[in-house]
């Protein structure tokens, strides 16, 4: 699909198009093959006659046609169909429609890389094959596993509505996004962000968004020639300024949550503010990881506490915490190598680099590994002045 | 559509245990039974016996095998069910979650219901 506009519409309303087809069909695999249809005919039609005033509306028509034209081919005599198809373009019907599919494919009675899968392919629209390349599992497999997700929705009542209780429902669909954008399908990851953003903006969603929008923003500077650079040796210059300065405002708004992700994001947003590492606010970023390990306890959150103390009260004391989260945390790579700092900045070299070792034996990509390794041994050798 | 509400437990000899501890367990399926019959939702369910009162058929070969004890030898078994009607799987765990829970509670849709 070359036609800017159509790619465009394909991006953007590839949900809304089939969660509105859905509602005719009631069935997944019909309403995708008549939206395929819509795009495909799209392509004919607006180039030659010119894109439509209304894209949505006219994908949502187009595919409902299609759709009722296979339920009569298919039940012709049994069905009682309506013959007309009513213009599905009023935008707040669409943008209902939408979020329930995303509450559908979110929905915690699926397993979790199913959740993931099932809203890339029918929220974002991505196709099969792609969804398999992120996961880094076979065309089949995938179209095995999002089978399954579909069928199972379909025999055990998954319904295709917002739900009540907004509040224990809405982790798991964030869940879902941020494992999109984990999973290295950043664009997407955004976009998700942002349309749930639109339609339901609560203070965690909002904070979300920030925290994807920061941590992107100062991506840029988080590798270079491939290897990971730590935070205090970061060039910030190469930060984007620009989409800091334009997801600070959706930080605070967040805040007003107390959530986990709001939480993550302002401590985001302590870093992003600071001219230098040495400048960071490190009182306010610990005051924000007492928080977030309150409300959301998790290694990072656990091991980001642990290196604010250090920064505030010494290295000794980082250790002392780094030490103390041990138990728990024993097989989590990050702990080795903060220890390793810590142990380095207090001059005790040779412990420095058997931590350092472990890192590299726990860190889940060859690059880490690579980078842990690289540095137990540059504390073995004695370093040129 | 139906539901089925498996109720996984450790397996109980209801026979044996102390009174109290059976009017409890009564009295909290009581409070179900009777939840689920103010809000008018047509239900079926029982208790199953202990679980060295099961008999399993096994295949073997062109035979059957009938066998001493449950399918499953674990710490839990399936100690009673309830079949309930909703319209929707967020239904059904809504009113599942108020089932007296022992290790867990499975919910499966019957076929064609």
């Amino acid at each position: 699909m070359t036609f800017p506009e159509l790619e465009r519409a394909h991006r953007r309303e590839w949900a809304a198009v089939l969660a509105a087809t859905m509602r005719l069909t009631r069935d997944f695999d019909a309403a995708e093959d008549a939206v395929q249809e819509a795009f495909e005919a799209a392509v004919v039609a607006w180039p030659k006659d010119g894109v439509p005033p209304n894209p949505v509306g006219w994908l949502t028509t187009t595919a409902k046609r299609k759709a009722l034209d296979r339920m009569r081919r298919a039940d012709a005599l049994t069905r009682k169909l309506p013959l007309l198809v009513v213009p599905d373009d009023d935008p707040q019907v669409i943008q209902d429609h939408r979020l329930r599919l995303i509450f559908m494919c979110c929905h915690p009675a699926l397993a979790m890389n199913a959740r993931v899968a099932l809203t890339l392919r029918l929220v974002c629209g991505l196709p099969t094959g792609e969804v398999a390349r992120l996961f880094l599992v076979p065309h089949a497999t995938m179209a095995a596993r999002l089978t399954t997700a579909k069928k199972k929705i379909r025999a055990a009542g998954i319904p295709f509505h917002v739900p009540d209780d907004l509040a224990t429902r809405l982790p798991a669909v964030l869940a879902v996004v941020y494992l999109v954008y984990t999973a290295g399908s950043t664009d997407r990851a955004v976009e998700l962000a942002e349309l749930l953003g639109s339609l339901l903006p609560e203070p965690e969603v909002l904070g979300l968004l920030a925290l994807i929008r920061l941590t992107e923003a100062r991506a840029p500077a988080r590798s270079r020639d491939g290897e990971p650079v730590p935070l205090a040796a970061q060039d910030r210059s190469r930060w984007d300024r620009a989409a800091i300065d334009d997801a600070l405002p959706l930080v605070a708004k967040a805040l007003r949550g107390g959530g986990p992700y709001a939480l993550q994001a302002a401590i985001a947003a302590v870093h992003a503010e600071a001219p230098a590492y040495a400048a960071t606010d490190w009182p306010q970023i610990l005051a924000l990881y007492d928080e977030l390990v309150a409300v959301y306890p998790s290694a990072t959150a656990a091991l980001g506490r642990a290196v604010a103390l250090a920064e505030i009260h010494g290295p000794a004391a980082g250790l002392a915490e780094a030490d103390r989260l041990s138990a728990e945390l024993g097989h989590y790579y990050l702990l080795p190598a903060a220890r390793a700092e810590f142990l380095r900045a207090l001059g005790r070299v040779a412990e420095a680099a058997e931590a350092d070792r472990q890192a590299a034996r726990l860190a889940p990509t060859a690059a880490e590994t690579e980078f842990f390794a690289t540095r137990a041994g540059a504390v073995d050798s004695p370093t040129p002045p | 559509m139906k539901y089925m509400l498996l109720l996984h437990e450790p397996d109980t000899d209801w026979t044996a245990v102390p009174q109290e501890e059976l009017d409890k367990a009564l009295n909290a399926h009581g409070e179900f039974v009777q939840y689920l019959t103010e809000r008018g939702r047509p239900f079926y369910g029982d208790a199953l016996r202990p679980s060295y009162t099961a008999t399993t058929l096994r295949p073997k070969g062109d035979e059957v095998l009938v066998t001493d004890g449950p399918y499953v030898e674990l710490k839990e078994h399936i100690g009673g069910f309830y079949v309930i009607e909703a319209d929707t799987l967020d239904e059904a765990i809504e009113v599942a979650k108020r089932v007296p829970i022992g290790s867990g509670v499975e919910i499966r849709p019957i076929w064609g219901a």
